[in-house]
């Protein structure tokens, strides 16, 4: 009698809840990601040159050491191993133009993990995305720097250096789509190639790491939002397959607004938060100072996300 | 009742003895500002006209135009005075040309607040120093990443295309009326 | 009767204790808006100092006379008085810093040093003590706003008071003489000198356990120090 008693006691789950555990963990979905971050890194290092790696590797290094020490002041337990620096140090390198200085990329890690992250608790507590912030930050302390483009390896004599939207923006220069989606344009390392991201974007929603939701909803509403504005005057508005294959909208779409951490949790909220990020890229781009807006859009609605969810909360059945 | 002529003499006083004091200090102060102002002015005309020594205010509410002489008190041009938006805000900048307007012969920021980095790298000497014996007819044009061809071409900023473009459509802008003024006669 | 404090914690107090920027969190406006160089924080904390000085003082002597239904606008109008006159003094023998200050310097009126130490303190308490209570609170600023514009300086155009600190080769980070540089400094300001209250407060904490455990254990009681 009492053996069968502590047999079934045993079998009870004793600690509080939750008692539903998801097989993936924060250390393995953090891999992962490094690994769907493999093909735009490639591109990047084909396109702009293994330099690049350096300036990756430098980014990585001070986002991990930022976030040891940070810890041990803390008095925390040092998570190193979750990758979640080592992502953010990647996606921070992606973002970078080819070719940028490396005590810039140092600055702009160390920011990205102690303010971006860090400062508002740690992985899990940031409102917004990190390697954004860093970029951000980057973007405001050297303009000069953060917009001075490398002309691809392969580059035709027709490409210039600068960026499809740049480009289009001060000369009017529309770029062809076919180097676009292969990745033979100016810009950031990573963002170029659409191929290589879409590979990368494709495996982390076939694996299910991120909600295909917000990347459909993003694409579709760029196609929704700059498709009017270049049905009301096509020689005035660039096409909407231009502004879904320009800049950093794809990488932002699979890599930054999916963060878990950053992004809604609901379904609908999902949705709201892709249209938004889509429609306040497509207002910077059109009607903004600057050529590029997909990092600010992605940070603006990052402010949001709190609010959505709050809008968006499934009612309990029955409730009015 | 008391308390009502108490309030209002309470006021009243703190309000008279404040308004006395401030109009004693703004008697002293006010010529001085003046001053200020003049100085400020008459070095801006100066630096645009570099041979001038002295000048005359121009007559007109259009702009703010003065005529430059040099030390025989011949007419040596005109330093106009003209202000247009910028990226961020207003620009406010000095340009001085020579008697038949059609050529400038040195540009001065007044007042600007464009971006501190970008924008205001307009205010440096290897920006201004294009506008040295610019030909300024039919108007000044700018080139974008290439060095100037033209004799009335300047070359833009790198990553401040904008502030240096509302800098020639100011000076233009401001050119433009002062050509109107002269076909009137009235330069 | 209230306690009465010595006239030297009087001053201090502004400095540090209720330190008008970090503690009391009052004039962020111009703060955050005039403390892209040095001298600017310098000049801009100087002009408040000498506004809240002259119109604590004179505050003060008159808060007997002064009836309570119309005493607010009796201070502005008093402080208004100061601040022109140190808005004309200003233009007239500072024109360059006047300029780089811009509408910072009339908008004292509406700072909220000003008035809230008048408020609190001034109409409360005799002139020699409101004197002191200016000063302090003045200083106060003054330190915020002068390591302010000296962080935001020396990172944002490498140089403090325009002596150059960092070399050349330092790429100088634009966005620390841009508002979010204003933000940004202020924040960590913030952040520090809360970190080090913090600390303060867990070593009194500590002691006060440490102390009471010596106690318990004389009288043969255990007990569990829960930090």
């Amino acid at each position: 009698m009492e053996n069968s008693t502590s047999k079934f006691i045993n079998k009870l789950e004793l600690s509080s809840s939750p008692h539903i555990h998801s097989k993936w963990s924060t250390k393995k979905v953090m891999w992962f990601v490094v690994l769907s971050l493999l093909p735009p890194l490639i591109s990047g290092i084909i396109f702009f040159g293994i330099y690049q790696l350096l300036i990756i590797a430098v980014s990585v290094f001070f986002a991990i050491v930022t976030e040891a020490i940070i810890k041990k002041i803390r008095k925390m337990k040092i998570t190193i191993d979750d990758g979640s620096a080592v992502v953010t140090g990647i996606l921070l390198g992606l973002v970078l133009p080819p070719n940028f200085s490396l005590t810039a990329t140092a600055i702009g890690a160390v920011f990205s993990i102690a303010i971006g992250k860090e400062l508002f608790g740690g992985l899990g507590f940031n409102i917004f995305n990190p390697a954004l912030i860093g970029r951000a930050f980057l973007q405001a302390a050297f303009p000069v720097a953060m917009t001075t483009w490398t002309k691809p390896n392969f580059s035709v004599d027709t490409i210039t250096s600068a960026t499809p939207l740049a480009a289009y923006k001060f000369d009017r220069v529309l770029t062809q789509l076919k180097p676009m989606i292969i990745g033979n344009i100016g810009g950031s390392i990573g963002e170029t190639s659409a191929i290589a991201i879409l590979i990368g974007g494709i495996f982390l929603i076939v694996v299910k790491i991120v909600n295909w939701r917000i990347p459909v909803s993003m694409i579709l509403g760029m196609i929704l939002f700059s498709g009017i504005f270049w049905l009301i005057d096509p020689i005035k508005y660039p096409n909407p397959l231009f502004h879904l294959f320009a800049g950093g909208f794809l990488l932002g779409t699979f890599f930054m607004a999916t963060d878990w951490v950053t992004s809604p949790i609901t379904a609908k909220g999902m949705w709201i938060f892709g249209f938004c990020i889509s429609l306040i890229v497509v207002i910077i781009r059109i009607f903004g100072g600057l050529p590029e807006g997909v990092m600010y859009a992605i940070l603006i609605m990052n402010a949001f996300v709190p609010l959505i969810n709050r809008l968006t909360e499934p009612r309990t059945f029955g409730e009015k | 009742m008391k308390k009502v002529i108490h309030i209002i003499a309470t006021l009243t006083i703190i309000g008279a003895i404040s308004g006395g004091l401030l109009s004693i200090i703004n008697k002293w102060a006010s010529p001085l500002i003046a001053e200020n102002k003049n100085a400020e002015t008459e070095k801006g005309i100066f630096l645009v006209q570099p041979e001038g020594k002295y000048y005359e205010k121009i007559n007109t509410t259009e702009i703010e135009i003065y005529k430059v002489y040099n030390a025989n008190k011949n007419l040596i041009g005109y330093s106009l005075a003209y202000e247009g938006n910028g990226f961020q805000g207003k620009i406010r900048l000095m340009i001085g040309l020579t008697q038949d307007l059609t050529k400038t012969t040195s540009l001065e920021i007044l007042e600007q607040v464009e971006t501190p980095g970008l924008g205001t790298k307009i205010t440096e000497e290897s920006f201004k120093n294009q506008f040295k014996g610019l030909l300024a007819f039919p108007k000044i044009e700018w080139i974008k990443g290439k060095p100037p061809v033209k004799p009335n071409e300047i070359q833009t900023i790198t990553g401040a295309t904008i502030s240096s473009k509302s800098v020639v459509a100011i000076i233009n802008e401001g050119i433009q009326k002062a050509r109107s003024l002269k076909e009137r006669g009235l330069l | 009767m209230k306690k009465q404090v010595s006239y030297w914690h009087e001053f201090f107090k502004g400095i540090w204790e209720i330190n008008p920027t970090f503690k009391q969190i009052l004039g962020m406006c111009p703060t955050l808006a005039v403390t892209v160089s040095a001298i600017n924080g310098i000049a801009m904390s100087l002009a408040t100092t000498f506004v809240l000085i002259f119109s604590s003082f004179l505050i003060s002597c008159l808060r007997k006379i002064i009836p309570n239904q119309v005493r607010i606008a009796a201070y502005i109008v008093i402080i208004a008085t100061f601040v022109t006159i140190a808005d004309l003094i200003m233009k007239a023998k500072f024109p360059v810093l006047s300029k780089a200050l811009g509408p910072f310097v009339p908008l004292i009126v509406v700072n909220c040093i000003i008035l809230g130490r008048a408020e609190a303190f001034a109409s409360k308490n005799p002139p020699i003590r409101a004197i002191l209570d200016a000063l302090g609170n003045g200083a106060g600023f003054f330190i915020a706003l002068t390591v302010m514009g000296s962080i935001r300086e020396l990172l944002g155009s490498r140089t403090i008071l325009g002596y150059q600190i960092l070399p050349l080769s330092f790429e100088p980070l634009l966005v620390m003489i841009l508002p979010a540089g204003a933000f940004i400094t202020l924040g960590l300001l913030m952040g520090i000198s809360n970190s080090i209250i913090e600390r303060k407060k867990k070593i009194e904490h500590n002691t006060l356990i440490e102390k009471y455990k010596d106690k318990m254990s004389s009288t043969h009681l255990s007990i569990k120090s829960s930090n």
